[in-house]
């Protein structure tokens, strides 16, 4: 934690690797969550931050200086700001931005296309989510992310009554791109014929963003091939995902959790969001509560 | 038609109509012309990936007129995902031996740099695919492009038209940049060789991963615009044990048993195409990259080591890249 304090930057954000000095959303936000209210000064360094590079469409930018038309981290932002009674007019244009930000493939065009010519990628056009960046198709984390951004919302009233349609549909698409043995890799679970492998980390968010799911096959499916893969991991970010999906699925991490204390040189890694994201798995029950996930 | 001042005025306006439409057509999409005189390629026979790598290569590297003295050498392998079995990713043992090649030869620093475009935890590809230890081991620097900082970067060629890209510093900021590919059939560009390899250095914390937009502007137009902005200085090929097939990820693999450097990316995935059986010029952005980043015409090629043969039986495609096969 204290090598995550360091990390901060002046400007109140974070860089995603320890030699870099240019502040990123996605370090930006899990550092948010996993310092917490550790430090008041840092922390309102951090919501000025988040809150002063918001782009003028409620959407965030990948990082300081980032063209303004807005990426996949917005879902992040809106999560990381959720406690913060200053941001509440930001969080709302920020999910505003997410509402109208859609898979390409949501389009009759497109649709028409991945149906008819373009059948080497198996999924179900109907079913789409979000993109990583404006003008591309759904894919599985920023799908997921949106997901627990949308569901932290108690009332979907006047302009956010689309929000329980966007995320039913989101939580469709995501069961559709499963790999067929359980598990999600970026979103292509059979391509040209071949299933693809799944990948822990992000399996373990798309399980996440299913946390109230459990009872569907793919669900259940997955959380096996999760549980069984993530005693062999030796890379810390996609241990750490595992732990939270797990806890959220109701499976015992304590294992997970000693395995994640032994691997060498954690506060040397250079990547930020590893570091703070090993902070919010051995604080897991806090972690889930912030990203909206019941126990 | 009488002449008079109405008709002067419709046929001029209908002249220019036509040429402003017609212009784009056939104004080059390149904004400079990179290719050398002439370009060298050196097709190294290696059976297996093994320590004698270091000295076939040292030798193979001779070949050529390279100068890194007090340079910051940046190596970019293709290292995608890891799967159990799957010939995927640039072999560590050839990256290893480049980087002691290029230290020995006077760089000021090495570095292996990579941003995987379809795993998000890169340190996971890395620990896989024995990228970890060997690196840790032989200390070398590994900059995951990824995450590095970010450019805004002109695009000095406008084929899939867009203006610019966010690109990572250390790429830039490369004094010699050397694209290591693996050799790979591939499904969506037709093979993976040193020009598809480049499309790695593109960010995925700011495009995503994959990098979908790159898919959606047109891969081989991609693939011309990303390294007419970053020229690669050196290839060295790994096709020891190639892929053919369902490539980037889930192809067969197909021992080659060769190394193929060149001191022009165009050159090199020439000879590497036919290698693999097909016919360089059906390769999209190798026949466009022809008219600017390098040289695909035999005759302005010195081939030194091995002479390129075609193979007994063409690598396997997806049946959407069985044209570029070899008559």
């Amino acid at each position: 934690m204290a090598e995550l304090s360091r990390r901060q930057l002046p400007s109140g954000g974070w860089a995603a690797l320890r030699s870099s000095a240019q502040a990123s959303l996605e370090p930006t936000c899990l550092a948010t969550l996993a310092t917490g209210s550790e430090d008041s000064d840092a922390e309102r360094r951090t919501q000025d931050f988040l809150l002063r590079l918001q782009n003028p469409n409620g959407s965030w930018p990948a990082f300081f200086g980032d063209d303004e038309d807005g990426v996949w981290v917005t879902s992040l932002a809106v999560i990381a700001l959720r406690d913060v009674v200053s941001a509440v007019e930001a969080r709302l244009r920020g999910v505003g931005w997410l509402l109208e930000c859609v898979g390409r493939e949501s389009n009759w065009l497109w649709k028409w296309k991945f149906r008819t010519v373009d059948r080497h990628v198996r999924f179900d056009p109907d079913k789409f989510g979000w993109p990583w960046i404006p003008d591309t198709v759904s894919w599985v984390v920023p799908t997921a992310f949106s997901i627990l951004a949308l569901s932290q919302l108690p009332c979907p009233c006047g302009s956010l009554e689309d929000i329980p349609i966007r995320v039913d549909r989101g939580i469709e698409m995501l069961i559709d791109r499963a790999c067929p043995g359980g598990g999600w890799n970026a979103g292509n679970g059979i391509v040209y014929g071949s299933a693809l492998a799944p990948h822990p980390d992000v399996t373990a968010v798309a399980l996440l963003a299913l946390s109230n799911r459990t009872q569907h096959p793919v669900i259940q499916t997955s959380v096996e091939w999760l549980e069984h893969t993530a005693v062999t991991l030796t890379a810390p970010w996609s241990l750490a995902w595992a732990i939270l999906a797990l806890a959220a699925h109701g499976r015992a991490i304590e294992s997970l959790i000693t395995s994640l204390g032994t691997l060498p040189d954690l506060s040397g890694n250079d990547d930020t969001c590893t570091l703070a994201l090993v902070w919010l798995a051995v604080d897991c029950r806090r972690t889930l509560a912030a990203l909206g996930v019941n126990l | 038609m009488i002449p008079n001042r109405r008709n002067f005025l419709i046929g001029t306006s209908a002249l220019a109509a036509g040429v402003s439409v017609s212009v784009p057509f056939f104004w080059p999409k390149y904004h400079s012309v990179r290719r050398a005189k002439r370009s060298r390629v050196a097709i190294l026979h290696v059976e297996r990936y093994s320590q004698r790598i270091d000295q076939v290569l040292a030798s193979g590297l001779r070949l050529f007129r390279i100068d890194v003295q007090g340079k910051t050498v940046v190596l970019k392998p293709n290292l995608v995902d890891y799967i159990l079995g799957n010939a995927i990713n640039t072999h560590p043992t050839l990256v290893l031996a480049a980087a002691e090649s290029f230290r020995r030869m006077g760089a000021k620093c090495v570095i292996v740099a990579e941003g995987p475009g379809h795993q998000r935890d890169t340190e996971l590809v890395l620990w896989q695919s024995g990228y970890r230890e060997s690196l840790r081991a032989e200390d070398i620097r590994f900059v995951d492009l990824n995450r590095d900082e970010l450019v805004r970067t002109q695009l000095r060629a406008s084929f899939m038209g867009m203006r610019s890209l966010w690109l990572p510093r250390t790429v830039l900021e490369a004094d010699f940049l050397v694209s290591m590919p693996k050799i790979k059939a591939h499904h969506w560009a037709g093979v993976t060789l040193s020009m598809k390899n480049m499309l790695g250095v593109v960010p995925g914390s700011r495009y995503g991963w994959p990098k979908n937009i790159l898919h959606w502007k047109g891969i081989q137009e991609s693939i011309l615009d990303v390294c007419a902005t970053i020229p690669v200085h050196f290839v060295i090929a790994d096709g020891i044990v190639a892929m053919e097939g369902n490539g980037p990820l889930n192809g067969t693999a197909r021992p080659l048993g060769k190394i193929v450097l060149a001191d022009d990316p165009v050159a090199a995935d020439t000879t590497c195409a036919r290698l693999m059986g097909f016919e360089p010029d059906r390769v999209v952005h190798i026949r466009e990259g022809a008219k600017f980043l390098g040289n695909l015409s035999p005759a302005l090629i010195d081939q030194v080591g091995e002479i390129p043969q075609p193979p007994t039986t063409p690598f396997q495609v997806v049946p959407e890249f069985r044209h570029l096969y070899a008559l």
